[in-house]
């Protein structure tokens, strides 16, 4: 190996953060959610899809649902899509129980370490993926998703296909 | 012509002085306890909540202090919004320990 191989092996063994850089493709996952519909990533293509990693024990990862819940309400005919990908594992009876305490209304999936690590090798929770409507990765935002974040960094990307289907709305004219 | 020179740089000397002293005494800093911060995993949302408020200069969070120092411009902000942005985090803001 040459030293630069060893340095740039050694930079992404030490490297604390995210294992996906901007604009990469987000890794794809079949899994099953907590009331046993499969959930694909790709079924989600064309929409932005926001990966919510939480965990119930996890005080702003609850504080942050309602927003989540509100936000898949507003924007889901925008085109937005929330997943919630509980990490570390929990236990399904206490994910569900609290999932439908909150009315949550986008899939809740019961995560494992090698999905998440899939994604982001960063512990901080919650930690939000957001995935454009190319199927890329196109933020990672750690911690609680303030509401100035959702103006900048996902509401662009949902005015971008609105922009694209009213232009072929006119010219179909 | 010197006296001019003089009286400017004086003048800038007196405005600059002012404008630090004004500064400062609108900086406060206050230590407030949060309760249920035992994960440093999400300690991070109460530094990103509190440094994402206008008005907050600094904040330093410790899990396992389990308190806020928190630097802010008093003529924007008080302690009841520093605890309101704490508990819109999903920690409770307890009890004020020191103020300066």
């Amino acid at each position: 190996m040459t030293l630069h191989g060893i340095v740039f092996a050694a930079i992404v063994a030490f490297s604390p953060a995210t294992v996906l850089g901007q604009g990469a493709i987000a890794p794809q996952f079949t899994l099953k959610d907590i009331n046993g519909r499969t959930v694909r990533l790709s079924d989600y293509q064309g929409k932005v899809v926001l990966i919510n990693f939480w965990a119930t024990w996890c005080p702003p990862c609850r504080a942050e649902m309602p927003d989540l819940v509100r936000l898949q309400r507003e924007h889901g005919k925008q085109g937005l899509q929330i997943i919630g990908l509980t990490y570390p594992p929990e236990r399904k009876t206490r994910v569900r129980r609290f999932a439908r305490s909150l009315k949550v209304n986008y899939p809740i999936i019961l995560g494992t370490r090698e999905i998440k690590t899939r994604f982001s090798s960063e512990e901080t929770l919650p930690l939000t993926v957001v995935i454009d409507r190319d199927g890329k990765v196109s933020d990672i935002i750690s911690g609680i998703l303030l509401r100035e974040e959702f103006e900048e960094k996902i509401k662009p990307l949902l005015k971008k296909n609105m922009e694209g289907e009213m232009r072929n709305a006119k010219s179909d004219h | 012509m010197r006296s001019r020179i003089t009286s400017l740089v004086v003048s800038v000397v007196l405005v600059l002085t002012f404008g630090v002293i004004t500064a400062a005494a609108f900086t406060k800093t206050v230590t407030i306890r949060v309760e249920g911060m035992k994960c440093a995993k999400c300690s991070a949302s109460v530094t990103k909540a509190l440094k994402a408020t206008e008005g907050v200069e600094d904040a330093q969070v410790s899990s396992e202090k389990g308190e806020a120092v928190i630097k802010y411009d008093d003529q924007k902000l008080d302690e009841t919004k520093l605890r309101e942005v704490i508990n819109g985090t999903g920690f409770k803001a307890v009890e004020e320990k020191k103020a300066q």
